[in-house]
């Protein structure tokens, strides 16, 4: 997937390359320092209609709102007598179906991403889409939530809106507003007990979020109260040379030799052993008790523009150079083989071949560093008031 | 639930405890958004719009291979001598109380846009943009009744912004009448500006004008209602028009009257002045 | 601190139906409610109610679209006005402020894309390429035009235009390629036609390009004295050019001294095939080397210091335009020697100081704004 088109001239793709590629640190056009963010306005609960609402604008411009919407669902029931949830740890053939049921079904949720000037069937659409939900199911931990009882579940439906223009890869703005969009999610609190069929309080104040708070402050205008477990986060990290780079603007993209959306979640600290998938991996060995630790949800490469952009012409080959007009032709033809050959400096040249492992290991460890970006941009948006 | 009318001849107010002739609070910003040529945000009641207006521009590159392809919105206006004015809408599936999703090719989706498009390629001076293309992007965050008024204001609003040449601001607004179709009650009062319980039971319409005058720019009626009833509905719907326009009015002025304090704008010339020239 | 999440500004006044106005709420108020239908009465009146406001303070007040300006003929309409075909009053077409210029009427309107005039130096990207002419994206509402005749070709001025060019047209200009120019010509229906027959024109490089709201209204860069100079940048940043278009493309690079015959045999980008420059000095040859730059794509040697200062005067220029000031080049310098302070006070941090974007450009504008 082609992630957006751009057109900017190989003179300035050459300088952006250059200035993000500078040792140690790169020089971000804007001159934000490599891992950190646009700055951001935030707010969660702008709309009373639906179970959890975010907008974020960056300060570009481009702005996202997220809404949630839960319904009850009936639980297809599984081919099974044991619908019972208990605690036998037999290697049963209904311990599939039992785990399922515990973790709930990926069609428990449904995601729409709706951007401006696209299609929904557009494939940029669908993969924005995709990775997002992907990150949200991928430890189960979600899901896990939404259950009722032995027969029913909350349904959860996730639309995506990007008002403005995408002006930049939207990713992290879709993600950043989906997160707090959850974050501040609720549901209205079970009456009934077991298996019946459920009964909701109506009283919304006595409502409880789907990502709870910790219950040591029971007040919640203390503002104060630590969310336990988060949803997760998608971060766009790309990198130039050994340069790594958070959530790049768009001309800071068209340069990119590696983009990935990397997705973190947060361990539950309850939660003793996750059976994960085979996106997992533990970065954090020995945590601390009360400190975060995060995981790794899901690694997705984004095709960055850069490769599509036309290269830049030396001077050497460059017949607008200096054309005496008898030598022009001799000229393009010895231009042509410079092209192919040598890497002229000053020159754009867009990058060929895949990403080294290396870089791409790099990028993913510099994400789940310990007090790390994805550590503190989970804190930022702690902070933001939930109203 | 139906909507329970015998109460209105009683205590004379309506369910959300208005008068007939009252609207709903009217709530607007412009420049929401810092990057669009314009934008708006427009709450009439718990109907909540936003709007963001690109263009006029010529379409050039992908871009406009993109947008004739997806054929998303409705265009008015002809390509070449004047602007094309296309009106997208997209209506959140968390919009209504029952989550809904609508697709872009939802049939009533497409009717407002086109009616949208039309609306305002009537008031726009599309002529001094010849080979452009207006593109005016409307997100429907929450519905309570008369959507199609929201949107309307919301992309007035929107093009004001933009700084696109008119001739007058086109307001919204919806009409309807006390009793139902079936009554068939002749002393039926008017209402004004219906909310989402109202416009499922009631007979209704929406209404747009141009500017303070009786000229309706817009006339959608999607229910059954007796005639005689009409001309009273009409009536109390253009007058809310009015009303609409001097709120909006009063909208952009504020914002003008800020940006001209804080010095991004210019001052012009009093018009008292000029008078005496 | 990677993340800086800003409170979102505190609600707007609320709206309610105006109780000033002669409106239904308020004259039917007490009437019998079977009346209600017939409120033509109420109508009819509205209609004749005059469009014009009482202006309470002139100072800062502006007009609105379908706003009468003025009844008196004798006045002419100009930009951002009509007249209503059935009387001669001139009203106004957008929002914005009223502008006179002798007996012309015109209104600025607070915000709008940028319209083109002669003579006015714009920045702009090819976006297209036709046979013998460019598109050129200014920022306008429509596509302005460079034609192939309308630039310097390489070789001297006085050079016959030829066949073989329009072959090459795109080695002179391709898609996504910046160049500043003068608009030359306006067309019937306000498309623009550029020109680039001047030293001082041409193809961009060495820099960083910007897009910020241009000469329409709504802040952003103005009309002023100069639009492009060259300024000494602190911090051993050397020299910067900054092309400041009408249109609010910014173009900011290292300033390059022309290079010229004798010493293009030396320089290090010009080695290679082609060292056969005439060696002789005059005139023409002087054109002539300084066209050998005109339509390079390659970008020179560019020190980290001059990119670091680049970048600040890039954020001098994004914080201006977002805390709603305008852009020239009074303001510019000014923001610019303020940033370069203010760094100063940011600490040794090394390169975090060149950024200026959230608190730190409303800081910025801030002190711009009380002097």
């Amino acid at each position: 997937m082609s992630s957006q088109h751009v057109l900017l001239s190989p003179a300035e793709l050459s300088y952006l390359h250059a200035s993000l590629s500078l040792q140690p640190l790169p020089l971000r056009p804007d001159g934000r320092s490599p891992t950190q963010f646009r700055p951001l306005v935030a707010e969660t609960g702008i709309l009373p209609g639906t179970n959890g609402s975010a907008r974020i604008c960056f300060a570009d411009g481009t702005e996202a709102i997220v809404g949630v919407k839960a319904e009850v669902e009936r639980t297809v029931q599984p081919f099974t007598q044991d619908t019972q949830t208990t605690q036998d740890e037999g290697e049963t053939p209904a311990e599939d179906e039992r785990r399922k049921e515990e973790v709930g079904g990926s069609d428990w949720v449904e995601m729409t991403v709706e951007i401006p000037g696209y299609r929904d069937d557009d494939p940029t659409t669908v993969f924005l889409g995709q990775m997002l939900q992907e990150a949200l199911l991928a430890d189960g931990e979600f899901t896990k939530r939404l259950r009722i009882n032995g027969r029913f579940h909350w349904k959860i439906y996730l639309d995506i809106l990007l008002i403005s223009p995408p002006l930049s890869y939207p990713l992290p703005l879709l993600s950043l507003t989906t997160h707090l969009a959850l974050l501040s999610a609720r549901l209205p609190r079970l009456k009934s007990e077991g298996d019946e069929d459920p009964l909701f309080d109506d009283d919304w104040a006595a409502s409880t979020y789907v990502y709870p708070r910790d219950n040591n402050k029971k007040d919640g205008k203390d503002g104060n109260n630590k969310v336990v477990a988060r949803p997760p986060v998608t971060l766009l990290v790309m990198a130039v040379g050994n340069n790594i780079i958070f959530d790049p603007a768009r001309e800071e993209l068209a340069v990119a030799d590696v983009a990935l959306a990397v997705s973190v979640g947060e361990e539950t600290t309850t939660t003793t052993t996750q059976t994960g998938g085979d996106d997992d991996v533990d970065m954090e060995e020995g945590s601390t008790p009360g400190k975060r630790r995060l995981r790794l949800l899901s690694v997705r490469t984004i095709d960055p523009p850069s490769r599509l952009t036309p290269p830049g012409v030396p001077n050497a080959t460059n017949t607008a150079y200096t054309a005496p007009t008898g030598t022009a032709e001799a000229k393009t033809q010895d231009g042509a083989r410079t092209l192919e050959t040598e890497r002229v400096e000053g020159v754009w040249k867009a990058p060929r071949g895949g990403a080294k492992v290396m870089v791409m290991a790099a990028l993913v460890a510099k994400v789940l560093e310990k007090g790390g970006v994805a550590d503190e941009v989970l804190d930022g948006l702690e902070a933001v008031d939930l109203g | 639930m139906p909507l329970d009318t015998s109460s209105y001849s009683l205590a004379l107010l309506r369910v959300d405890g208005r008068r007939w002739n009252e609207l709903r609070r009217i709530n607007a910003q412009i420049r929401t958004q810092a990057a669009a040529d314009g934008s708006s945000y427009l709450e009439m009641g718990h109907t909540k719009v936003m709007c963001v207006v690109t263009g006029p521009s010529e379409p050039f590159g992908p871009a406009r291979v993109g947008r004739t392809g997806a054929g998303a919105g409705a265009t008015a206006g002809a390509s070449g001598g004047e602007a094309g004015v296309v009106v997208s809408i997209v209506v959140a599936g968390f919009s209504s109380v029952d989550r809904k999703r609508r697709g872009r090719g939802d049939k009533r989706i497409q009717e407002l846009q086109s009616t949208i498009s039309s609306a305002l390629a009537a008031s726009l001076h599309t002529h001094l943009f010849p080979h452009s293309t207006i593109s005016i992007s409307l997100h429907v965050l929450s519905q309570d009744g008369s959507l199609l008024a929201a949107l309307i204001n919301a992309a007035t609003l929107a093009c004001v912004d933009a700084g696109i040449p008119m001739t007058d601001y086109v307001a919204a607004c919806t009409a309807g009448s006390t009793s139902t179709y079936a009554a068939n009650d002749e002393s039926a009062d008017p209402l004004l500006d219906l909310n989402h319980q109202e416009e499922q039971e009631l007979p209704g319409l929406t209404v747009a004008t141009l500017g303070d005058s009786d000229r309706v720019a817009v006339l959608v009626c999607e229910s059954r209602v007796q005639v005689s009833r009409l001309e009273g509905m009409l009536a109390v719907g253009v007058d809310g028009c009015k009303q609409v326009r001097a709120i909006l009015d009063r909208v952009v002025r504020d914002k003008g009257r800020k940006m001209v304090q804080e010095g991004t704008v210019q001052k012009g010339v009093g018009l008292e002045d000029m008078e005496v020239d | 601190m990677p993340i800086t999440i800003i409170a979102p500004k505190p609600a707007q006044q609320r709206y309610a139906a105006p109780q000033d106005s002669p409106d239904a709420s308020d004259s039917e108020e007490g009437d019998d409610l079977s009346e209600g239908g017939a409120d033509l009465e109420g109508d009819i009146s509205m209609g004749h109610r005059p469009a014009k406001k009482a202006r309470t303070d002139g100072k800062y007040e502006i007009v609105t679209p379908g706003e009468v300006i003025t009844d008196d003929p004798q006045w002419m309409r100009g930009h951002g006005t009509y007249v209503s075909p059935a009387a001669t009053s001139i009203i106004s077409s957008v929002a914005g402020t009223v502008t006179r210029t002798n007996k012309l009427l015109s209104v600025r309107p607070l915000r709008a894309r940028y319209t083109p005039e002669v003579g006015d130096l714009v920045v702009g990207r090819i976006v297209e390429v036709q046979a013998k002419r460019w598109r050129v994206d200014v920022g306008s509402t429509q596509l302005a035009s460079l034609p192939l005749s309308a630039i310097n070709l390489p070789g001297g001025i006085l050079r016959r235009r030829t066949d073989t060019d329009e072959l090459q047209i795109r080695t002179f200009f391709a898609e996504g390629d910046l160049l500043v120019a003068e608009v030359q010509q306006l067309y019937q229906d306000g498309g623009a036609v550029l020109h680039t027959r001047s030293l001082k024109y041409g193809k961009l490089r060495n820099g960083i390009f910007v897009a910020v709201s241009g000469m329409g209204g709504g802040g952003g860069v103005v009309r002023s004295r100069r639009q492009v100079w060259t300024l000494d940048a602190a911090n051993g940043g050397g020299q910067i050019d900054i092309v400041l278009g009408v249109n609010g493309y910014v173009w900011i690079s290292k300033h390059v001294e022309p290079v010229l015959a004798e010493d293009q045999k030396t320089t290090p980008t010009t080695a290679g095939p082609i060292t056969n420059a005439p060696t002789t000095t005059g005139i023409t040859n002087l054109e002539e080397s300084v066209s050998a730059t005109m339509y390079s794509s390659q970008n020179d040697r560019i020190e980290v210091e001059t990119m670091r200062e680049i970048a600040r005067l890039r954020g001098v220029i994004t914080a201006l335009v977002e805390n709603g000031l305008r852009v020239d080049e009074d303001m510019v310098m000014k923001g610019y020697h303020e940033a370069v302070e203010m760094a100063l006070t940011y600490g040794e941090g090394g390169q975090d100081d060149v950024y200026l974007g959230g608190e730190r450009g409303e800081q910025l504008a801030a002190v711009l704004r009380g002097r």
